[in-house]
């Protein structure tokens, strides 16, 4: 497998959660087929994207994935009959509570992938590793820390009441 | 992070921060006549034995508090209040209670769609708990405990409401035994008392604001929320819907949470928190109100709640013990995003 060559030298590392009856299959099939794809992807087979716990996802974050996606069977074709229903509706309340406490959409994405679509598979990891890679490593440190040297913290100290711990100074 | 000025003026800061506080006039009469009612049944119902206990409030250490009160003798019944400082939400103490037999307890709103929460939670039996509906004008916060030579007697016009009472939007109880209250159980105004309380609909008006800012200003906002979280999970052991045997914080072998408390910690806590209760959260607010640290956790149940109304259209949680929470549920309509 040949890294699909890119501008940038930051190699994300992306973890893909594949069901194990479809998307899985499916980077097999990408495989057998000889197609490239980047090497950043970390496949992690699960037996249903309903298996996959928010935790994890979490988890991923925490322990120095820049990125994670989620792939199951597409509606309809879940081995499990319904466990990609449930996965989609945990997954679209997740995204967005990601999101809203200040995760970019991209780093953290969800796409359905049958056994047959290999080229699917080869496109959506490419894509997926090619845009965290623009956005660079996932920041752990406090951004509010750099807000603080902008002198910008008035508005995030603002909405937050009065907050028994030490107030972050602001520098004016 | 970006170099332009925060896009929220500070004027739109200020008008957020007003709206959200309420005042309240304090109902004296409402409140000794309800406290008349009660010690008249908790009487009843501990000297018939149809009940172990009786949970309620007493007065506090101080003036303008109240702290949980568990009767289980008819001579005490007269240490129970009701009053403007009832901040506690009780529904979450039967659970411990009812280990003795039959519980009564005070229901208001909050408390009514916790007991309703647990009883769909297969937590509790409808027929463990009497419920005693009280009416609730909304609670207000407690004057800051004055150390001053003399404290003041004289009961105040008007009181700052409580952030978690601005937001009810059931203050009448909406599932009881029998009701205590001296008008309609169904008068969201408690016979003109208070004005009604806000549209469901415009529940939501914090979370909007937040998610009006950018995507750095609310990373600042929460990773600051996280950093000065202390993980003493005060918001767990209060939440109605929090009723798990073992929780995964405590879960030590499988290792889910990290004992250091630092960012991404705390991170982790407060989002798998949040999405382990988001479906099924009462909005009773009783973790914000008792977070030592004064954390804004509702703006993040919240928002939950929020997308799953808007997504799969559900009702609020909490009216009544049937309804199956959205995340245990599935529709072949749902909206389509990932493909």
């Amino acid at each position: 497998m040949s890294v699909v060559e890119s501008n940038s030298d930051f190699q994300p590392t992306v973890l893909a959660f594949c069901c194990h009856w479809c998307t899985y299959s499916g980077a097999d099939l990408a495989g057998l087929n000889r197609m490239n794809y980047p090497a950043n992807i970390r496949l992690l087979r699960v037996p249903c994207s309903g298996r996959v716990n928010p935790q994890y996802v979490l988890t991923a974050f925490n322990k120095g994935c820049d990125g994670v996606l989620v792939c199951g069977c597409h509606p309809g074709d879940c081995h499990y009959v319904s466990g990609n229903y449930f996965a989609k509706r945990r997954m679209m309340a997740f995204k967005r509570l990601l999101e809203y406490t200040g995760l970019e959409p991209e780093r953290f994405q969800i796409r359905w992938i049958s056994g047959s679509e290999a080229g699917k598979f080869r496109d959506v990891v490419t894509q997926v590793c090619e845009e965290i890679r623009a956005l660079g490593p996932l920041k752990h440190s406090a951004s509010f820390e750099a807000f603080a040297e902008q002198g910008a913290l008035g508005t995030v100290n603002a909405l937050t009441p009065a907050n028994k711990a030490e107030e972050v100074v602001e520098n004016d | 992070m970006t170099d332009t000025a925060p896009s929220i003026t500070r004027e739109q800061t200020a008008r957020v921060q007003t709206a959200r506080v309420q005042t309240t006039r304090v109902h004296t009469a409402l409140f000794a006549e309800v406290t008349q009612k009660l010690r008249l049944r908790a009487k009843e119902l501990l000297e018939s034995g149809e009940v172990v206990s009786v949970i309620g409030w007493e007065a506090g250490r101080f003036e303008n508090q109240t702290t949980p009160a568990f009767i289980t003798d008819a001579n005490k019944v007269d240490r129970l209040i009701f009053n403007e400082y009832c901040a506690n939400t009780l529904g979450k103490y039967v659970l411990s209670e009812k280990l003795d037999g039959k519980v009564a307890v005070c229901v208001r709103g909050c408390e009514s769609r916790g007991i309703n929460r647990m009883i769909s939670d297969n937590q509790l039996k409808r027929s463990e708990v009497y419920l005693l509906g009280l009416p609730c004008p909304g609670m207000v916060e407690s004057p800051e405990v004055s150390h001053a030579s003399e404290p003041s007697h004289a009961p105040e016009a008007s009181s700052k409401l409580l952030s978690k009472c601005a937001f009810c939007t059931h203050r009448q109880p909406v599932v009881f035994d029998e009701y205590l209250g001296t008008c309609e159980a169904t008068d969201e105004t408690l016979g003109g008392l208070i004005p009604k309380p806000i549209d469901p609909s415009e529940r939501f008006s914090d979370v909007e604001e937040l998610e009006a800012l950018s995507l750095d200003e609310r990373n600042a906002y929460f990773e600051k929320l996280y950093n000065n979280c202390i993980r003493c999970y005060a918001c767990r052991e209060v939440c109605p819907c929090c009723t798990c045997r073992e929780c995964f914080v405590d879960q030590a072998r499988a290792g889910w949470q990290g004992k250091q408390n630092n960012l991404e910690e705390n991170r982790f806590y407060n989002l798998t928190r949040v999405f382990h209760i988001g479906d099924r959260c009462v909005e009773c607010g009783e973790c914000e109100r008792v977070c030592p640290m004064e954390l804004p956790l509702m703006k993040i149940n919240r928002k939950m709640v929020k997308d799953l109304t808007t997504l799969f259209s559900v009702p609020e949680a909490g009216l009544d013990s049937e309804t199956i929470s959205p995340l245990n549920t599935y529709d072949v309509a749902d909206l389509e995003e990932y493909l």
